[in-house]
């Protein structure tokens, strides 16, 4: 993938501050010129799906209205990887109702950098559709000594309030920036005002970043992440969340060689899930369904600059990280016993990888990028009850396996004249997660069907081709962008009608197998205008396709998207008008319970004022005709939020 | 889960660890202790070298196995002040359905297990107060070792039809020969509790003028995942206070495992149960989780004909069913 298709998100204003020691992608962020663009309105006080939404061939399955699952190239959380500053972390919730992003707050980071496909950044594994990096927020030494943000804000719709302080110290030898992050919102209104039961949430988070400068050339840092969600309403769901709950650390040591940066990091992360049934009616039976997701791990990874004529930025990467999943269910029928099963078996993976990246610039007109990684895990089943169950479906299993994947991509981009053109081809494959190896009945209420983890499933893997072709003005630009995804053994649910279901109302059990082939090709055409000195205009459609072995429709590929902004700024207001929206449905999925999405259109206004240096207040409606609507991506179609009013204040001291 | 259970769990991990380095750290401190021969010692037992009793490992054995179950007091006797039956149970006492009853002699001077001693005509008989009446159960056809580590254990079993209760109680008699000393313990009175709720381990049908029950053993050692199931099939005999022994005919009991709970949830690969050479029928049950099932059993003679169950009801399940809560 070539560096101009690494996509990033500012949530920082301009307080970015670099480290010492950089890697690749941090520098791409603060020269990124598309960085102003690709911020939220909101400001920092957006929440982090919000930010997610704003990349580039980034979409989001919402289930409610916190917690979103981010979609890259129209691939879900199993095919992508999304670490926390290289480190893993993986959901803890069986039914995904906690993405890993939903553990952290904007307020934590720098950054989100999205490696579109199969060229993810170092630390990532099975990576297909692309890999997520939430840069965390790191003053950095030698910053201003001291820094105090404020910020506030209120959406009506909804009553949501955000309120978040953190503060900075810094000097040639230490740094700490420390933060407290709070949001709560009531359920919103839908267009048209009807009130969505089960959509509030309430969050807390706190965090801490700290380094340590040992020697001019050593330098000691440290993470720590405390998030909890409560009352989480998934009106999308059968059944909300009593508390979510993420402890994130981390100590990392870096090196400055002469040559070469080394930076090795260790790291401990726990999430706790705990689901809740007991604020609905019509509970037909009570079930406690908690989940434990614990990861520890190490990377170490080194980065140089060699050659003089062909210059070769090389970074090579060493990772190593332990996950242990347990979660099970217990359901209380009124009277009788209690009815229990080991939902995820305690499944330990122990995984390592070894990935090099090469930039090499040819010329000044010509660039290569080079990336690979080989990884092997060993998995473990450690709790007999749960084998025993699933040894009943598949009676050759074993309690461990090993996998071994690996992914290689290259690109090329030339420019010349005004235009630019980039082609990036790659080859890749991921293990199959613990939900589609030794998942167990876990019910989809998308499709309404049990789903049974598959053991013998093989490794998934894709071949990849993208490319992309601008041309660049000085007031116009326009870029055509493409990749398509051929895929062997793709995985998926297919009916097994051997099987009952367990869940009540359920309609069968389908059990994950692998296709023979499967394709997905995302097309987008995005422009860009500046009209006069204060004017902007941008816009950009979106097509994608995902076809299984048999032709049909795969389910939650995008329909047709279009966004578009008119921008007007002065040097203090920046005001902005934007129409989004989807085209009806065409290419959904019956075959996979996919049921139709109508088209959308919804009109946003956005009024960003710059009182000072210091103080800015950024407002806005969204949904202004209160349309009611559903994406493609909302799951079993809730709708979205109607019209919504809200004011953010940042304060800078 | 919350904090503390999730401490806990770090707690295990971090245990299971301790654990290891402890055992690695003792197993190589008892090398050296290899030589130093270990007398074994069993509590309440003197190793005498009398040849009618166990040598000091085959009593261990005995031992080991008699911690697991639990003695029933009335059903033990003492013969001729030289001698000791004792009859146990999983629990020392008795239920509804199927129960396997272990015995073991012991010599009173050294408390020693008597290797060879016999046990027989298992008696249980139900006085039904109300209607003066009087019937038995199904018994196993005899008493006998079943485990070749620990001969000196007899077992037998009873599967009551049904519980102690106003209506009715029970006695249980059985013949003993312990080295040359034979005798009875004449009808001893017994407790039979009743299954809790979401048991149900005997059922009966009728074929014919006969009446056959089917007792399911030991459920509650099914546990998720894959089970041996194991029955009896027992006939009625007349008189009815004779003990029920079992069915002469062969038979094949299909299953169908459902959750009543769960919409009659029910699970694959579930295998009928088919007559063993020991007369005991086996086959397997799968269990998809832990909870109440109701295991819908149609019984099919030897020709293929339905006898009993196999009927839809409402629900389109045989009524003819065991029902088990693990």
């Amino acid at each position: 993938m070539l560096v101009t298709a690494l996509l990033t998100t500012l949530l920082m204003t301009d307080t970015v501050t670099l480290d010492r020691v950089r890697n690749l992608d941090e520098v791409l962020i603060v020269s990124n010129e598309r960085g102003k663009r690709t911020r939220s309105v909101k400001g920092a006080v957006a929440g982090i799906d919000e930010h997610l939404g704003e990349l580039r061939n980034v979409n989001l399955v919402r289930r409610g209205s916190y917690a979103w699952e981010p979609v890259v190239n129209n691939m879900q959380t199993e095919r992508l990887s999304t670490t926390i500053d290289g480190m893993k972390i993986f959901y803890a919730c069986t039914d995904k109702m906690d993405p890993v992003t939903s553990y952290v707050e904007s307020g934590n980071l720098q950054s989100i950098s999205l490696n579109s496909g199969l060229d993810g950044n170092p630390q990532a594994t099975g990576n297909i559709g692309g890999s997520l990096d939430l840069k965390l927020r790191k003053v950095g030494f030698e910053a201003d000594p001291r820094h105090v943000s404020l910020s506030a804000g209120h959406e009506w719709n909804g009553h949501l309030q955000v309120y978040g302080a953190d503060a900075a110290f810094s000097s040639y030898r230490t740094y700490l920036n420390t933060g407290v992050f709070y949001r709560d919102a009531d359920c919103y209104r839908v267009g048209g005002g009807e009130l969505l039961n089960y959509s509030q949430f309430s969050k807390v988070n706190l965090f801490a970043n700290a380094g340590l400068r040992l020697t001019d050339n050593d330098v000691l840092e440290t993470t720590f992440i405390f998030d909890r969600a409560t009352d989480v309403g998934y009106p999308a769901l059968n059944m909300d969340v009593a508390k979510a709950q993420g402890l994130i650390t981390s100590l990392s040591y870096k090196h400055l060689f002469g040559w070469a940066s080394w930076e090795t990091k260790a790291y401990y992360n726990h999430i706790i899930h705990i689901m809740d049934d007991t604020t609905r009616p019509d509970v037909l039976i009570h079930m406690d369904m908690p989940g434990d997701s614990w990861t520890t791990g190490l990377y170490s990874l080194l980065t140089t600059s060699v050659g003089q004529e062909l210059q070769h930025d090389v970074a090579v990467n060493y990772d190593l990280y332990y996950n242990r999943l347990f979660a099970d269910m217990t359901m209380y029928p009124g009277g009788a016993a209690p009815m229990y099963m080991v939902t995820w078996p305690d499944v330990g993976t122990l995984n390592t990888g070894l990935a090099v990246t090469d930039n090499v610039s040819v010329d000044s007109r010509q660039s290569l990028r080079l990336s690979a990684k080989v990884a092997w895990q060993n998995q473990r089943l450690n709790n007999q009850e749960g084998y025993n169950g699933q040894k009943v479906f598949f009676p050759l299993m074993t309690d461990h396996y090993y996998q071994t994947t690996g992914r290689i991509a290259a690109s090329y981009q030339l420019s010349i004249f005004n235009s630019q053109f980039s082609i990036g081809t790659g080859w890749g494959s991921r293990a199959p997660t613990v939900t589609e190896a030794y998942g167990y009945y876990l019910n989809n209420t998308f499709d309404q069907y049990d789903y049974m983890g598959n053991p013998h499933l093989s490794n998934e893997s894709a071949f990849e081709l993208n490319s992309e072709f601008s041309i660049l003005k000085s007031e116009f630009s326009v870029s055509l962008n493409s990749n398509v995804f051929l895929f062997k053994d793709y995985i998926i649910g297919r009916l097994d009608d051997r099987l009952s279901a367990m869940t009540v109302g359920a309609e069968g059990v389908k059990v994950y197998r692998n296709l023979d082939h499967a394709t997905i090709a995302n097309l987008s055409l995005t422009a860009d205008w500046q009209i006069t000195d204060r004017l902007t205009w941008n816009g950009k459609l979106g097509y994608s396709a995902g076809l299984d072995d048999e032709g049909d429709n795969l389910p939650l590929i995008s329909p047709v998207a279009w966004r578009t902004q008119l921008q007007y700024g002065t040097g203090r207001v920046q005001t902005e008008l934007e129409v989004r929206g989807n085209a009806r449905q065409t290419n959904y999925a019956p075959k996979y319970g996919e049921t139709q999405t109508e088209s959308w259109n919804i009109v946003n206004l956005s009024v960003q004022y710059q009182v000072n240096s210091g103080i800015s207040i950024r407002g806005g409606v969204e949904n202004l005709f209160d349309k009611r609507y559903s994406a493609y991506s909302d799951w079993n179609n809730i709708p979205q939020k109607g019209r919504n009013v809200y004011l953010n204040l940042t304060i800078e001291l | 889960m919350d904090l503390k259970q999730s401490i806990m769990n770090i707690g295990k991990y971090l245990k299971f660890g301790a654990v290891a380095l402890f055992g690695a750290v003792l197993s190589s401190c008892n090398s050296n202790d290899d030589l130093g021969k270990q007398e074994i010692e069993i509590p309440g037992i003197t190793i005498d070298g009398d040849i009618d009793c166990c040598s000091a490992e085959e009593a261990l054995q005995v031992y080991k196995f008699l911690q697991t179950v639990k003695i029933i007091p009335e059903l033990s006797t003492v013969i001729d002040d030289k001698y000791n039956v004792f009859a146990y149970s999983k629990t020392g006492k008795f239920h509804g359905g199927y129960n396997d009853i272990y015995f073991v002699a012991t010599k009173k001077k050294n408390g020693n297990y008597i290797k060879n001693f016999e046990i027989s005509a298992l008696k249980p008989i139900m006085l039904m107060v109300k209607m003066n009446m009087k019937h038995s159960t199904p018994v196993s056809a005899g008493v006998e070792s079943f485990n070749k580590n620990y001969l000196a254990v007899k077992r037998g079993w009873v599967s009551f039809v049904m519980n102690t209760s106003d209506a009715g109680s029970w006695t249980l008699s059985y013949d003993y020969s312990v080295l040359g000393s034979d005798g009875t313990t004449g009808e001893q009175e017994i407790i039979v509790d009743a299954l809790p709720d979401g048991q149900q381990w005997l059922k009966s049908f009728k074929a014919g003028d006969d009446t056959y029950y089917l007792s399911l053993v030991n459920p509650l050692d099914w546990s998720t995942g894959k089970n041996t199931i194991t029955a009896f099939v027992s006939k009625k005999n007349t008189p009815a206070t004779t003990p029920y022994g079992l069915a002469g005919e062969q038979f094949v009991i299909e299953i169908d495992p459902r959750m009543p709970d769960m919409g009659n949830h029910t699970s694959p690969d579930n295998i009928g149960l088919s007559r063993q050479s020991d007369g005991s029928y086996q086959g397997t049950v799968n269990l998809t989780m832990t909870g109440r099932w109701r295991i819908h059993l149609t019984v099919k003679d030897a020709q293929g004909n339905i006898v009993a169950g196999g009927d839809d009801l409402s629900d389109g399940y045989s009524s003819l069913y065991w029902e088990v809560t693990i």
